[in-house]
């Protein structure tokens, strides 16, 4: 049991402390660094991913420099390949998964009207292992040899001692291996957490849709992230003891790709499911209307993490060792749960009274970026025409619209929307809108293009193409994207700095039509959460309480 | 009036998406891919121009649903819009369309994938290639002479592919130290060459020409360098090309 009690803030004046107890920043990185406290976690996880994502950013602008014209300017092959394998590494482990991790970490608890998560020590051991197997996978770069530099994907028998020594694909391996075991603590412990801690009244079908994509999540994460150990360790055990499990003479090549993938698919939904749900809290209060169909919306839900965890073969389509039409067929299925969550969130938008404000904006930008990735994914679940642009650009060009569709936009859409409940301070709007407009052109005029350079023929992965190629322009151009992309973060950074001089946000719910229980409790919420829980009647108590003459009792349709 | 501007506003968004999208493409009818090249693109070829009108319809409609309430669905007064919850009909609808959109697809797709896939046994086969990939070149073996002459590239010397005009070749693929992966976009084809496996792929080059052929999977420093170049003979001069590799 953790102790509940505060710490009495004293003041002894024989110290001569300059700053109040409780207040100078010393004391304020101690209670952080040793805090039970679920938010204060979520706040670790999410300053820190964000970091990440900074870092993994500025590597893809050196990709982008270097891809910008014919030749070698500024990087050798293998300098290219470290930094390639590094942003995609970084951006999957380091930044959006444990993004997801620190969204579940602030809101969900709040969500379900819980004091903390169910076991709030592992949570904080949880960072820690995400923290420093981060910084030593990243660390490889120190390493004489450079950092690893066989992808994210770590094919074997690339990735064995043979082809890829050096001890930064070892840094690689066990960095991973130790902030993908934080990942299972973290699935674990919100698994327990929302399945015993919900308040009285939260029942399963009250809790809101982020919550359920958060459980939803935290299974898969069970599901996917120990095949990635068990395989993390294996390549290891190869790397370090020449062992034979990644042998290709004992047909290691296939075992990896099967594990990695078997991995490696379900972690895409791990990815977009919790964004999902930030998409689906944030459309409902901006259209003034409850979430459309959320029955359907959860069995939909259901319908894609049970099926992402069969179709990780369609990675391999070009394997030549998988069988075609299942995965296929179970590819094509997973698009029509993924489009009805697209329709319940236009129907929540339909017929309703919406507004733009800022977050609301950044979902509208991840809907249309989403829309367009899931049809060039549609377009590569059919392997004839996967083994036309498989490993090309047009498959960077997809999984980016995909992810950064998902993740980066419904991110922002995230913070703007959370900021007043996780800092008491509202963003300011008019920044919020460059921000938004120059991330959506920039993403667009960067990734739009690959489609192109795929279909041309540009593998993925190349340092370096011939002018003769004809790449040229379109690489230029998506060049002259990413720059404007790294741009956006520009009026971001000084909306999080001015806010802190903004006048504190007084009420529970500053959007006015908050509709899940975090808009119940103050700006921020005191330290275990709530000082009194309203009653819980529907999917939408904090509405229910501010609107009671709206109230809507399930049972009633 | 409000109304008719944004309207025109919505069709003028729609047409020129519609607009850009036929524009960017030079040849209309491949999307990207010239017809006739080689036996893969006469199946795949089809089916990527209709898989994308199949999208561009699904995308078009739906980025109208979307934008819809965007255009008229914004806050007007401070009343509350009906909250309607669900709409079974609805539901069932847009949960059904999509099913048999890609039960549609489904059906195309598993239709030409074993058209493309279908294999001649070596026997039987017009003609025979091994294609091993190593880092960072490829190596050519034509079997079909009895000396089975042997080509290989290095980086430097980007190693020619050699294929007869509108005959059938068998290619078993491997690899002599990581994955490779054996890609000729132009004939929108590809197959991974893998150490300890032998992967098969047969098809017939349509056209004459040279076209660039590169590896697709990661495999170390000179990944970019793994390249090679398919050069499309008439049978006659392909005979003789073979013939004078067993000279040499």
């Amino acid at each position: 049991m953790t102790t509940f009690a505060e710490p009495v803030i004293s003041s002894n004046p024989s110290y001569g402390v300059v700053a109040p107890r409780g207040q100078s920043k010393g004391r304020l990185f101690v209670k952080w660094i040793t805090s039970t406290d679920h938010k204060t976690i979520g706040y670790l996880y999410l300053i820190t991913s964000f970091a990440w994502f900074i870092i993994a950013g500025i590597l893809a602008l050196a990709l982008r420099s270097e891809l910008a014209r014919p030749g070698l300017q500024f990087l050798s092959n293998e300098q290219y390949n470290q930094i390639f394998t590094m942003h995609g590494t970084v951006m999957l482990l380091m930044f959006a998964t444990p993004l997801f991790v620190g969204f579940a970490n602030v809101i969900m608890p709040l969500q379900i009207g819980a004091a903390d998560v169910a076991f709030p020590r592992l949570n904080m051991l949880s960072y820690w292992l995400y923290l420093f197997g981060g910084l030593m996978a990243f660390g490889g770069f120190l390493s004489p040899g450079g950092a690893a530099s066989f992808g994210w994907t770590a094919y074997a028998p690339l990735a064995n001692s043979q082809y890829s020594p050096g001890i930064g694909g070892d840094l690689w391996v066990i960095g991973l291996a130790l902030s993908g075991l934080g990942t299972i603590m973290g699935g674990v412990n919100f698994v327990t957490t929302i399945f015993t801690m919900r308040a009285p009244g939260m029942t399963m079908f009250r809790m809101s849709i982020f919550t359920w994509n958060i459980l939803l999540t935290s299974i898969l994460v069970l599901l996917a992230f120990p095949p990635l150990a068990a395989a993390l360790f294996g390549l290891e055990s190869d790397r370090l003891f020449g062992s034979h499990i990644f042998d290709s003479a004992n047909g290691g090549a296939m075992l990896w790709q099967h594990l990695f993938w078997f991995f490696g698919h379900p972690e895409v939904y791990i990815l977009a499911l919790p964004f999902f749900g930030i998409a689906s809290e944030i459309l409902p209060v901006f259209s003034r209307k409850p979430i459309f169909g959320y029955k359907g919306l959860i069995m939909a839900t259901i319908g894609i993490a049970a099926l992402s965890v069969s179709v990780w073969a369609h990675h391999m389509y070009a394997s030549g060792q998988v069988l075609l039409p299942f995965f296929s067929f179970m590819t094509f299925l997973i698009g029509v749960p993924t489009g009805v969550k697209f329709f319940n969130w236009i129907g929540t938008m339909w017929g309703g009274s919406v507004t733009f404000e800022t977050p609301m904006l950044f979902i509208l930008g991840f809907l249309v970026t989403f829309l367009f990735g899931g049809l060039t994914g549609i377009i590569l679940a059919s392997p004839p025409l996967d083994f036309a642009v498989s490993a090309s650009y047009f498959v960077v060009a997809h999984f980016h619209y995909v992810l950064f569709g998902t993740v980066v936009f419904a991110m922002f859409g995230g913070f703007y929307f959370w900021w007043p409940k996780m800092t008491g301070h509202m963003l300011n709007e008019r920044l919020g809108k460059i921000h938004f407009w120059t991330l959506f052109f920039g993403f667009h005029l960067t990734f739009l293009v690959q489609h192109w350079l795929g279909i041309k023929g540009m593998p993925r992965r190349y340092a370096d193409y011939l002018a003769t190629d004809g790449f040229t322009t379109l690489n230029t151009v998506s060049t002259i994207g990413s720059f404007l992309l790294a741009l956006s973060m520009l009026p971001f950074m000084i909306n999080v700095w001015i806010s802190r001089k903004t006048p504190k946000v007084t009420v529970d719910d500053p959007w006015g039509y908050g509709a899940s229980l975090e808009w119940a409790t103050s700006c921020p919420p005191p330290r275990h959460n709530f000082t009194s829980i309203p009653r819980i009647r529907s999917e939408r108590p904090a509405f229910d309480l501010h609107y009671p003459h709206m109230a809507h009792t399930d049972g009633g349709h | 009036m409000r109304h008719n501007r944004r309207i025109l506003g919505l069709l003028a968004i729609s047409a020129s998406t519609l607009l850009l999208t036929s524009c960017s493409n030079k040849n209309i009818s491949g999307l990207g891919f010239d017809k006739g090249v080689s036996s893969v693109n006469d199946t795949s070829g089809p089916l990527w121009y209709w898989a994308w009108m199949a999208a561009a319809v699904v995308g078009i409609a739906t980025f109208i649903l979307l934008m819809w309430p965007v255009v008229f669905h914004r806050k007007k007064t401070d009343d509350f819009p009906r909250q309607t919850r669900y709409n079974i009909p609805v539901e069932i609808a847009y949960t059904l369309i999509p099913l048999i959109i890609v039960a549609v697809l489904f059906g195309y797709t598993a239709r030409d994938e074993s058209r493309i896939t279908k294999l001649d046994s070596p026997t039987t086969a017009p003609h025979n290639i091994h294609v091993n990939a190593m880092q960072w070149s490829w190596q050519f073996t034509y079997d079909d002479a009895a000396l089975a002459p042997t080509v290989t590239g290095t980086p430097a010397q980007r190693p020619e592919l050699v294929l007869p005009l509108g005959e059938k070749v068998l290619f078993t693929i491997t690899s002599s130290d990581v994955d490779h992966g054996f890609w000729i976009p132009a004939f929108m084809i590809q197959m991974q060459a893998l150490p300890h496996v032998l992967n098969h792929l047969e098809f017939a080059a349509e056209k004459l020409g040279t076209y660039p052929g590169r590896c697709n999977i990661l495999c170390g420093r000179n990944h970019s360098e793994m390249l090679l170049t398919i050069k499309v003979v008439t049978p006659a001069q392909y005979t003789a090309y073979i013939n004078s590799l067993k000279v040499a």
